[in-house]
């Protein structure tokens, strides 16, 4: 009996290290592939945000050139920034950095595109989230994305949020977005990691510009 | 003789006990990712390889395994099959792997894997197991084809994203969320049961 109950244990044991080890190999070998993958995907989003998304379906590899052509990263003080410049590679066109924060399951990412001034919004964009699909999980359309596109960068208020999202249908000032119904614990959030990413990374900006770093 | 056997099997598990309309397995995702033939060819795809290789496995390792942790070692051997499938979409198709998200990892709850080691892979050899396996795979992919043809048909007028309707044709916006795949699904099944070759009626208990 004793015999046997070692044996279930044993056998289990390296049943368990073989698929293991064969997992763990599997991925070891894709492993850069995958690294490179989210990458591209990244980059995406930054172009996105900039306004220079290339076509849907650009391969993975001429999104890396354009990228790497256009697009210029700093990192600094724990933050980091992507200058987007004109194709010649010349002009500046606009500044992205990320936007993070903790949503109402999970963490969200999203990017944010504002122009050299620092005066408008060029595009946001947020790519990954545990949100409730079909309410929360619609950050991602674009009309939610959309709503941003040419807004003021203007702090308001007392509290001097730069975007607040209210009731759909009750937007009265520039600032002011639709939320998303169904979905208050997600616009909350959205709206919460606006306003602390917003004010942590648009000084920093002002004050690089100023030492003329950026 | 061989022959007949693999040809039963077959008939089996894409049409006599086929999973989706005949035991009702494998829903959850048979409603997910049914709205892009697409992503349902690569998740048919990927269940027929998990399903075949986890019986296999199952099979070769049925003189040996205890009885008592044969639950354990099918969810260890399906869970490592499944999480290959979804390295190999994450490294070589990343578009199709994030339009699955999660349900890819699902592969591992899917009734229907499971329920094929316990009822044949355990108690076969190697190659008849296997033949169930794609068997079963196959059943699977077939119905979640056809609800997808005409969830995409309907939904996005388009046929593995070539546009197939004509222009004047307004998409059924209805067909590409969840509530389509409900009605597509119910309707695939009342077809089959009700136009589809008639069963043998089996002995009713007294």
């Amino acid at each position: 009996m004793i015999k046997k109950r070692l044996f279930s244990v044993a056998y289990m044991f390296g049943l368990t290290f073989f698929f293991t080890a064969l997992v763990s190999g599997v991925y070891e070998v894709n492993e850069e592939r995958i690294g490179i993958n989210e990458q591209i995907k990244l980059q995406k989003v930054v172009l996105e945000v900039l306004g220079m998304e290339p076509e849907q379906g650009t391969p993975g590899k001429r999104v890396r050139e354009i990228f790497g052509g256009r697009v210029k990263v700093e990192e600094n003080e724990g933050r980091i920034l992507y200058r987007g410049f004109t194709e010649d590679g010349k002009t500046l066109v606009g500044y992205a950095f990320p936007l993070y924060g903790a949503g109402f399951w999970g963490p969200i990412y999203g990017m944010m595109g504002v122009d050299p001034q620092l005066e408008r919004v060029i595009g946001v964009s947020f790519y990954r989230h545990s949100e409730t699909p079909g309410l929360g999980g619609r950050i991602t359309e674009a009309w939610f994305k959309g709503q941003f596109a040419g807004k003021r960068l203007l702090p308001r208020g007392k509290e001097g949020k730069y975007f607040s999202l209210v009731t759909p249908g009750t937007a009265r000032a520039e600032g002011d977005l639709d939320a998303i119904t169904g979905a208050t614990g997600t616009s909350r959030a959205v709206d919460r990691l606006l306003d602390e990413t917003l004010k942590d990374y648009l000084p920093w900006i002002a004050r690089e510009k100023a030492k003329g770093r950026v | 003789m061989a022959t007949m056997k693999s040809r039963a099997i077959f008939v089996t598990g894409l049409w006599r006990e086929n999973p989706v309309f005949r035991q009702i397995l494998g829903i959850c995702s048979a409603l997910a990712v049914t709205n892009l033939l697409v992503n349902t060819l690569i998740m048919s795809l990927g269940l027929i390889f998990v399903t075949s290789m986890s019986n296999v496995t199952v099979s070769i390792l049925r003189g040996v395994t205890p009885p008592r942790i044969r639950m354990m070692v099918q969810t260890l051997v399906i869970a490592s099959y499944v999480i290959i499938v979804d390295i190999t979409l994450k490294a070589y198709l990343p578009d199709i792997s994030q339009a699955l998200g999660p349900y890819v990892g699902l592969i591992i709850t899917n009734c229907i894997i499971m329920g094929r080691c316990e009822a044949f892979a355990r108690n076969n050899p190697v190659l008849p197991s296997l033949l169930d396996g794609i068997a079963s795979g196959c059943g699977y992919a077939f119905v979640l084809l056809s609800v997808a043809f005409f969830r995409e048909m309907l939904g996005f007028g388009t046929f593995f994203g070539v546009r197939v309707m004509p222009a004047a044709w307004t998409n059924w916006t209805i067909m590409v969320m969840a509530p389509g795949a409900f009605f597509m699904l119910g309707a695939f099944i009342w077809v089959v049961r009700s136009f589809g070759p008639k069963e043998e009626k089996p002995e009713t208990a007294r």
